[in-house]
C-alpha cells in the first residue's frame, strides 16, 4: 500500500501515525488485504449479503427512557470536568 | 458478603492469582451486595472479562485509553447471574478489545497459562480461562468474536461455550464486532457450563439483536441415520450423527492435534455416535471474511474512543480535533490501529466492494454450507486451535499466524452456530481441546454429547501453582 493510501486511512479513523507506525501498521495491513483478496476465487455475484447471520428483521421499542442510569456516575469517568460540564479545548 | 469469600478465600485467591496474572482486578467486596442471597447458582464465584460492565468495577477492555473508567452499571448476562446467587470475583485480563489469541495484546498484565507458565493461556479471555483452570473461581465470562471463548478454553483444559448468536444479551459487553460476538461461559464442568447459560440466555428488550432462546429439536433424519449406522444406542442417551469436514483433518494440523481430533473421534464412536465425514468447502475463505467484517465492524464501534466523555485523554491539545487524534493515537495498542485501519480501508469508497461487500457474500456461502452439512448431521467435530498452547515469542505467535488459526473457531461466529470446546488431551503437560458445532439454538445436543465425552476425559487439573 502506498504510504499515502495508508495515511488517508489513518486521517479517517482518527489516528496519526510515526514512522515507525507506518513502516510496521503499513506492512502489516497490506499483508492481510492480500490475504483477504483471496476471497474473489469464490463466486458470489447471485448471493444476497449477510448482515447478521439470525436477525431477519429490526426491531424498534418505544421512544423512553428505561431509567436506571445515573447521570453523576457517568460523568464520573470524564477525564476533564468543571461542575457537570466535560471541558474540550477551544473549538475556535 | 458470604461467609464462604471470607479472608481465607481472599488468601488462597491471591496467591493463586500472583502466579498467573488472571486479574486486572480481584475483590469481591465491590459488587457483593448485588448478588441474591440464595439461587440456582449461589455458592459460585465467577471472574469477568473485562470487556463486560459490572457496576462499580473498572471496564478497562485491556485498553490504556480506557484506564481507570469506572463501569456505572451491570451487564445483563452477569445481572441475571447475581440474581441466581453467583458472586463477582473480579475483572480479568483480555488482549485488548478482544484483538488477540494470547492476551499478550492487553496494556496491563502478562497472563500464564496455569498448565506451563511458559505458555500463554490463549485469548482473548485469556484471564477467564487462567481463573478457572487455576481454581480460583467456579467459571468465568468471556466474549467470543472469532473463537476468544473456545481457544483459551482450550488451551486451559476447559469447557468453553459460544452460545448461538443473540442467544445471551449482549447489553454491557463493550461492542468490537457487533454481528459476530456473543457472551458466553468457561467452566470445569458441562453440568456448570449449562447451568450458568441456562441463566443467562433470553431476549433482552436491552440488547434489540437478542433473541428468545427455546431448544432445537433434533430431526428425524440425521437421528435415523446415526441410530442405522451403529444399529441402535449403546450408551444411555439416543446416538448422534457426527460430521467431520473433511477440510479440517488433515493439512494444517500439527501432529498432537491431529492425533487428539483421531482420539476423540475414537471416543464419540465408543459412545454409540456415527462419525461421516463431510464436505466444507468454504472453510478456505473464512479467515478472509472474517477478518473483513470484523475489522470493518471495529473500525466503527472503535470511534466513540475519543478521550472526551471518559477514558484517559492526551495532554496539550489546542483543539478538539487535535485531542481525539493524541488521545487514540496514544491509548491504542499496535494491534488495535492495525485491525482499525484495516476496517477502516475496507469500508473505504472504492474498496468497500471489492472487499466488505464480497465478505458479507462470502458470508452467506458460509451459512449455507453450514445449514446443507446439517441437513444430514446433527453436529460438526472441529479442532480449536491447529497448534498447543505456544509460547511467547514462539514462530505460533506472531500476528499473522494467530490471525490464520482462527480458520475453526471463527465459521462459528460468521454463522451465528453455538459451539462448545472440551478438553481432548494433554500432550507433553499441554491441554488440548476439541469442539462441537450445533445448528443454532441446539446447545442441548452440545451438552448432551459433551457429557459422555467428559465422562472418558475430564477436566485436566493443572496441579498446585
Amino acid at each position: 500500500m502506498e504510504a499515502e493510501e495508508l495515511q488517508t486511512t489513518a486521517r479517517m479513523a482518527r489516528l496519526s501515525l510515526s514512522t515507525a507506525e507506518e513502516e510496521r501498521l503499513g506492512r502489516a495491513v497490506e499483508r492481510m488485504l492480500a490475504y483477504c483478496s483471496h476471497m474473489a476465487s469464490l463466486p458470489v455475484d447471485d448471493l444476497e449479503p449477510t448482515t447478521h447471520a439470525l436477525l431477519t428483521k429490526n426491531r424498534l421499542r418505544p421512544d423512553e427512557s428505561p431509567g436506571g442510569q445515573s447521570a453523576d456516575a457517568l460523568l464520573a469517568n470524564a477525564p476533564e470536568r468543571e461542575d457537570r460540564f466535560i471541558l474540550i479545548p477551544n473549538v475556535l | 458478603m458470604p461467609g464462604s469469600l471470607d479472608g481465607s478465600w481472599r488468601e488462597r485467591a491471591s496467591a493463586r492469582d500472583a502466579a498467573v496474572g488472571a486479574f486486572l482486578q480481584l475483590d469481591p467486596s465491590i459488587g457483593a451486595a448485588d448478588s441474591a442471597a440464595s439461587g440456582p447458582l449461589s455458592g459460585t464465584t465467577f471472574g469477568v472479562k473485562d470487556n463486560i460492565a459490572v457496576r462499580g468495577y473498572q471496564l478497562t477492555c485491556g485498553s490504556r485509553l480506557l484506564e481507570g473508567v469506572v463501569s456505572p452499571y451491570t451487564a445483563t448476562a452477569v445481572e441475571r447471574l447475581q440474581r441466581a446467587g453467583a458472586v463477582v470475583a473480579g475483572k480479568t485480563n483480555l488482549d485488548e478489545f478482544g484483538m488477540g489469541s494470547s492476551t499478550e495484546n492487553s496494556a496491563f498484565k502478562r497472563t500464564l497459562n496455569p498448565f506451563d507458565h511458559g505458555r500463554v493461556p490463549g485469548g482473548s479471555s485469556g484471564g477467564s480461562a487462567a481463573a478457572v483452570a487455576a481454581g480460583i473461581v467456579d467459571f468465568a465470562l468471556g466474549s467470543d468474536t472469532g473463537g476468544s471463548v473456545r481457544q483459551p478454553a482450550s488451551f486451559c483444559g476447559l469447557f468453553g461455550l459460544k452460545p448461538t448468536y443473540g442467544a445471551v444479551s449482549r447489553y454491557g459487553l463493550v461492542a468490537y464486532a457487533s454481528s459476530l460476538e456473543v457472551i458466553g461461559v468457561l467452566a470445569r464442568s458441562v453440568d456448570l457450563v449449562e447451568r450458568v447459560f441456562a441463566v443467562m440466555r433470553g431476549e433482552d428488550p436491552r440488547d434489540h439483536s437478542s433473541l428468545p432462546w427455546e431448544s432445537a429439536a433434533r430431526p428425524a433424519r440425521a437421528a435415523k441415520a446415526a441410530k442405522a449406522a451403529k444399529g441402535g444406542a449403546r450408551g444411555k442417551t439416543a446416538p448422534l450423527c457426527v460430521g467431520l469436514p473433511r477440510e479440517c483433518a488433515g493439512e494444517g494440523l500439527c501432529p498432537e492435534v491431529r492425533r487428539t481430533l483421531e482420539a476423540t473421534k475414537e471416543r464419540l464412536a465408543g459412545l454409540g455416535h456415527a462419525v461421516a465425514e463431510v464436505d466444507l468447502p468454504t472453510l478456505e475463505h473464512v479467515v478472509a471474511a472474517y477478518y473483513v467484517i470484523a475489522t470493518a465492524e471495529a473500525s466503527a464501534n472503535l470511534a466513540r474512543f475519543d478521550g472526551i466523555r471518559y477514558g484517559r485523554r492526551a495532554g496539550g491539545a489546542v483543539n478538539p480535533e487535535e485531542l481525539v487524534l493524541a488521545s487514540r493515537s496514544a491509548g491504542f495498542g499496535d494491534e488495535v490501529k492495525l485491525r482499525i485501519l484495516l476496517g477502516t480501508y475496507v469500508l473505504r469508497s472504492g474498496f468497500q466492494d471489492q472487499y466488505y461487500l464480497r465478505a458479507q457474500k462470502v458470508r452467506t456461502a458460509i451459512r449455507a454450507d453450514f445449514a446443507r452439512v446439517f441437513d444430514s448431521v446433527d453436529l460438526l467435530l472441529m479442532p480449536v486451535y491447529p497448534v498447543p498452547p505456544f509460547a511467547p515469542g514462539s514462530a505460533e505467535a506472531d500476528p499473522f499466524a494467530q490471525k490464520l488459526a482462527d480458520v475453526y473457531t471463527c465459521s462459528a461466529n460468521l454463522a451465528g452456530l453455538p459451539a462448545l470446546a472440551f478438553p481432548a488431551a494433554v500432550e507433553a503437560g499441554l491441554p488440548i481441546g476439541m469442539q462441537l458445532l450445533a445448528p443454532p439454538f441446539a446447545e442441548d445436543r452440545l451438552f448432551e454429547a459433551c457429557r459422555g465425552l467428559e465422562k472418558i476425559f475430564p477436566s485436566p487439573d493443572p496441579g498446585a501453582p
